[in-house]
């Protein structure tokens, strides 16, 4: 078996972004694993689609990640534990074509890194940086609405619900986020 | 573990790192975003998609039109988009795929409708395999083939591959064709395999 994956070949044009905590970078092969985790684990992904139903099916979701960084510029960040080096979650900014009706924040956090407020501090960092730097301020999140730690989140960072809507047959809430640039301003 | 180098400008064209072949009747070049209804309607197809998996949401074609420009950036080979140089039409797709699971990295094709029947498959395959051993180093590569896929043995099989072993894809059973050992210069430099 030579299931082995390879740290990028070609550029994925993630920005590091460090914070207290965590590093903020683009996709590397030994993300595969943890991410596969999250996606095939049904309680995590309750509210974001359901698990992937193989490892093939993982797998594939884990080359388009690295996929939406070249063709849209921006996407899901690896927010690595400075303490322990792991992969702790993925938080970025995600624009799937044809579907989304904007871009939009999203944040999923692996096993064992919850409730330390790490997708917090990824996702204000995230915004912070996408607003600046790459153009995307005031961008939502689309959220289910049993979804009450993510809804939490989003309320925390001083998000809004703007409207319902439904995304591939759930219900979401569409959360709009402050403006970082005019709260500078 | 080295964290990523990011000199990369946001919006940059990251895939021009990813070569063009040309042919006689074909250009092999890397996927455009305005490709994606092309892509989308060929995965969205049952008859296309019968031997390589079914026929796909939208959503999930975009899930593999993306996984196709991340696996170029993770793998540093992957699938090129094959463009008719007569009519500039996007005739199919053809390259190097290496999923999760799979045994090795493996040749493969699709086609359109309206584009078989020509021998564009086959002058794509053949260029792709050419460079696929020439620049990653794969050689000789296989191809992994549903035994009821009559077209794409035939081509497998024009191209000289025969069959190594018989096995299972993701749950469906499958030829390993092996394809001949290439007689040209291996790659100077090590490549992702």
């Amino acid at each position: 078996m030579t299931a082995v994956l390879h740290d990028p070949v070609h550029p994925i044009p993630a920005p590091l972004i460090e914070t207290k905590r965590l590093i903020l970078r683009g996709p590397l092969a030994r993300d595969f694993e943890p991410a596969r985790d999250f996606m095939r684990d049904p309680l995590r992904t309750r509210y974001v689609g359901g698990p992937v139903e193989d490892d093939f099916s993982a797998w594939r979701v884990f080359m388009a990640v690295a996929g939406h960084w070249m063709w849209r510029g921006y996407g899901f960040w690896t927010v690595e534990d400075r303490a322990s080096g792991r992969p702790a979650g993925r938080v970025g900014m995600i624009y799937h074509f044809p579907d989304w009706p904007e871009p939009e924040l999203g944040w999923h956090v692996f096993e064992r890194f919850e409730g330390k407020g790490i997708a917090f501090e990824a996702a204000m960092a995230v915004r912070e940086h996408c607003a600046r730097i790459m153009g995307l301020d005031r961008p939502i999140s689309q959220i289910h609405p049993d979804n009450a730690r993510s809804r939490a989140l989003a309320e925390r960072m001083g998000a809004e619900v703007e409207r319902e809507a439904e995304m591939h047959g759930d219900p979401v809430l569409i959360y709009r986020h402050p403006s970082v640039l005019e709260v500078a301003a | 573990m080295t964290l990523p180098a990011t000199p990369t400008p946001v919006n940059s064209a990251p895939m021009t790192a990813i070569p063009e072949i040309e042919t006689e009747r074909l250009i092999l070049r890397p996927y455009r975003l305005s490709d994606f209804d092309t892509f989308a309607a060929c995965n969205m197809d049952d008859s296309r998609m019968r031997w390589i998996g079914g026929a796909q949401s939208r959503h999930g074609a975009w899930q593999s039109f993306a996984a196709a420009m991340g696996q170029w950036a993770l793998r540093g080979y992957g699938v090129w988009a094959v463009e008719r140089k007569d009519t500039g039409a996007l005739a199919g797709r053809t390259g190097v795929v290496h999923a999760e699971s799979w045994p090795e990295p493996e040749l493969g094709w699709v086609f359109n409708a309206g584009h078989e029947g020509l021998g564009l498959a086959h002058e794509a395959a053949l260029a792709a395999r050419d460079h696929a051993a020439r620049h990653f180093g794969l050689n000789p590569i296989i191809s992994q083939i549903h035994p009821e896929n009559a077209r794409s043995r035939a081509l497998a099989e024009r191209m000289g591959a025969v069959v190594e072993r018989e096995t299972t894809l993701l749950g469906d059973p499958c030829l390993i064709y092996r394809h001949p050992r290439l007689d040209v210069p291996a790659p100077g430099r090590e490549v992702a395999a």
